[in-house]
């Protein structure tokens, strides 16, 4: 297969410019090729001065993202067959919202502070430890599901790179740090969830998102960052942190579609009467006034109102009471059944996907609290007891890999052969004794990596 | 006539009305008949989804369920945000059963018919620019636009999350060019056109969302487009009401008319001045597009 691709070289030069130039390469290559090996054969076969950052070729390391035709990838997740059956040349560049450094390589310095910002570790001081040894603290499925999603995040930058609130503020936190810091606030472990959230609200927080939804669109991982953040505005609400403009810009459409609230300036007192304000549609009356206070008044907005209302665009504070939406006593007692029912399970739930079942054995080992003898009995696992010389398994034999993982599977096979049926990729013959070695070391310590501790049982 | 649950949404309903007043005036000619939804709210805009998403997730299905009632297979918009909201509690409703049983037994607590998950939710670009709706598109709009550069502007709702939309490639949607095209026009091309225009925080964060707008305004004018076209009200209102304030933070002039979808096919149609309502806009349409004007 040829692949032939337009690559942006930047080059520094002294006086801090760059000297740019959209570089025609044609590589030869085999069928599946991604954009990552097209780079690296360009790299090691035409020209050794080409820069981009790769590391795993599989889409976890998250170094490789930049754009192939205006879009962020990742260059190991991209398949080149299909372009190049179409006859396209594709334009390659680094990604956007980052300086460039030298090529495809850019400047991530900012990326990794927004995210240290969000002091992207767990912080449990004051939290019981509710294991049965009381020294863990057990997650069920349920509250760990709430931030799977957030937890897949590499790091790339596929969505800041595309993220148009960045591109109009820079100084915005963006959705790779404030999805991390939903992982951490929808973590039941974590304790500084109303600090956080408080650290997270601010001038160029949560409520600087426009929604774009371009960071959902280019996450190679499902984070689904835009939906992380959604999260973390409903979690201030669920905290009654509602005092900036943008929360108070979504309380008015609640009020609207109830057909209640207050009337701008009455300190968010229903008085008996306002509710013409609100008649089911969005009330535009209250809604430049309730989002911006006082500053509603400044010549800026004033002037906009009065422009706007010359074009019949600002609707007179009775029009609610004309035309108001059937039936609004219905969304009233939802929403009353709604706040009754909520509960702190349900906080900042995910309301994009359905709830996907985790795998049985992993749902059996975290919601019980069995002891370790009696997991021992189900999984044949060995739990050590002493927590700091961590943990490990039992030769396979002991473990039903049949049932963990149904039938004659790769996994089987490759345990039993002590992993020669796999293609390393390797090139070189493999050491004659290789086979000998890893069912030695299977046989002492079971077959997952980390063992190696004397952690059996028996020993 | 294909008979559609009519969602005009808060924005066409109010500040801008010549949206729905266009529509309703156009809608009959390519084929649809639009039947009014007198119960339906607001679909809280991403607001309520982002503050109080269970309440938004029962709000919407209590739309989907009076379109459901109403005996049409269609709920049909005008507006991106609309189209998203209702596509994503749809689509929740539809997949989980389990979500559907919960929410149908608070509808009933409420005095709601449940919702079965029998509607589309389908926005008015994509009704007209597939199949024989599209031929007649074109008859109706009979390319009168002849000579007129439109730069198209998707906006973000219709486009993205992809799968929730999905009606085209989001990096590379043709479908207001064929309504363009249909028109007689020719639709510019432009980077800007698949990005924000920043009016959902226009209010909260002035400055980055007029940043935003800049960004269309400035390469539709570069690009020498007589116009803008889009399907969302929301971009509707930030490009043209917001034109003026987002002049000033760049410092610089566009004098840009942004018309609505319906209202750049009802003009190719005919459709009425008293329906297309030019006058209503702050920024002037300006000469070459009230030249074109049926009166």
């Amino acid at each position: 297969m040829l692949v032939k691709l337009k690559i942006w070289r930047q080059t520094p030069t002294a006086n801090g410019e760059f000297t740019r130039e959209l570089v025609d390469f044609e590589v030869e290559t085999f069928e599946e090729a991604t954009l990552l090996d097209c780079l690296d054969a360009i790299k090691n076969h035409q020209d050794g001065t080409l820069a981009y950052r790769k590391s795993c070729r599989m889409a976890i390391c998250g170094s490789c993202g930049m754009r192939m035709d205006g879009r962020a990838v990742l260059a190991c997740k991209t398949p080149m067959k299909e372009l190049v059956a179409k006859g396209r040349v594709p334009v390659i560049a680094p990604m956007g919202n980052m300086p460039v450094m030298r090529d495809l390589v850019t400047d991530m310095g900012d990326f990794w502070s927004k995210v240290r910002a969000m002091t992207p570790w767990l912080e449990r001081a004051s939290q019981p430890l509710t294991g049965p040894d009381g020294r863990e603290h057990l997650v069920s499925p349920e509250e760990q599901q709430k931030i799977t999603k957030e937890t897949m995040c590499i790091m790339c930058g596929c969505c800041v790179s595309e993220c148009n609130s960045m591109e109009a503020d820079p100084a915005f936190l963006g959705p790779a740090a404030l999805a991390k810091g939903y992982r951490f606030v929808g973590d039941v472990r974590d304790k500084r969830t109303r600090e956080r959230l408080e650290q997270y609200n601010g001038k160029h927080g949560v409520w600087d998102c426009t929604r774009c939804y371009f960071c959902n669109e280019r996450c190679p991982k499902g984070v689904d960052p835009r939906d992380a953040i959604a999260k973390l505005g409903a979690a201030m609400f669920d905290h009654g942190m509602t005092n900036d403009k943008g929360a108070k810009h979504a309380k008015v459409f609640i009020d609207s579609a109830k057909g209640r609230g207050p009337a701008p300036g009455s300190f968010g007192i229903e008085a008996p009467g306002s509710a013409i304000l609100y008649n089911g549609h969005l009330s535009e009356t209250a809604l430049i006034p309730l989002t911006l206070g006082p500053e509603a008044a400044l010549p800026g907005w004033a002037g906009m109102g009065i422009k706007l209302g010359k074009k019949g665009k600002v609707p007179p504070p009775w029009h609610g009471a004309f035309h108001r939406v059937q039936g609004l006593s219905e969304v009233r007692k939802l929403w009353n059944v709604l706040e009754r029912e909520e509960t702190a399970e349900r906080r900042g739930g995910d309301l994009e996907e359905p709830v996907v079942p985790l795998p049985p054995n992993i749902a059996q080992g975290v919601r019980t609290q069995f002891t370790p003898e009696q997991i021992f009995e189900k999984t044949g696992a060995v739990v050590s007891e002493d927590i700091t010389s961590g943990g490990g398994k039992l030769p396979p034999d002991a473990v039903d890999l049949g049932s963990y993982y149904g039938g004659d599977t790769v996994v089987q096979r490759f345990v039993a052969d002590g992993g020669l049926e796999r293609d390393h990729g390797l090139s070189g013959p493999v050491p004659e004794n290789y086979a000998a070695q890893q069912a030695a070391t299977i046989a002492a310590h079971g077959s997952k990596p980390g063992a190696g501790a004397t952690t059996s049982k028996d020993a | 006539m294909k008979k559609v649950a009519y969602y005009a949404g808060c924005l066409a309903s109010l500040s801008a009305k010549e949206l729905d007043s266009s529509t309703r005036a156009l809608a009959p000619q390519l084929d649809l008949e639009l039947v009014d939804m007198p119960k339906a709210t607001c679909c809280g805009a991403g607001d309520i989804h982002e503050a109080k998403p269970d309440f938004y997730l029962h709000l919407n299905a209590r739309v989907l369920s009076q379109a459901e009632q109403m005996g049409v297979d269609t709920l049909m918009t005008i507006c991106n945000v609309c189209t998203l909201n209702l596509r994503q509690a749809n689509q929740r409703m539809q997949a989980d059963e389990d979500v559907r049983e919960r929410v149908n037994k608070h509808l009933a607590e409420a005095g709601v018919e449940p919702y079965m998950g029998t509607v589309d939710v389908q926005h008015f670009l994509w009704l007209i620019t597939t199949g024989e709706r599209y031929e007649r598109l074109k008859t109706v709009a009979g390319g009168r636009l002849a000579g007129m550069k439109v730069a198209p502007f998707y906006g973000c709702q219709i486009l993205r999350p992809s799968k929730i939309l999905g009606f085209e490639d989001p990096d590379s949607p043709q479908s207001l060019e064929r309504i363009i095209e249909a028109c007689g026009g020719e639709a510019i091309d432009y980077p800007a056109k698949l990005k924000c225009c920043g009016f959902p925080i226009v209010l909260a964060r002035e400055s980055v969302a007029l940043n935003e707008v800049t960004q269309p305004l400035s390469q539709a004018k570069e690009r020498g487009a007589d116009c803008i076209v889009t399907p969302c009200p929301l971009c509707h209102l930030s490009l043209d009401a917001w034109q003026g304030k987002a002049e000033k933070q760049a410092g610089t002039s566009f004098e840009m008319p942004t018309l609505h979808m319906s209202q750049l096919i009802g003009l190719a149609a005919g459709v009425d001045g008293a329906d297309l309502k030019f006058q209503r806009h702050v920024t002037p349409v300006g000469r070459k597009i009230n030249d074109a004007v049926v009166r």
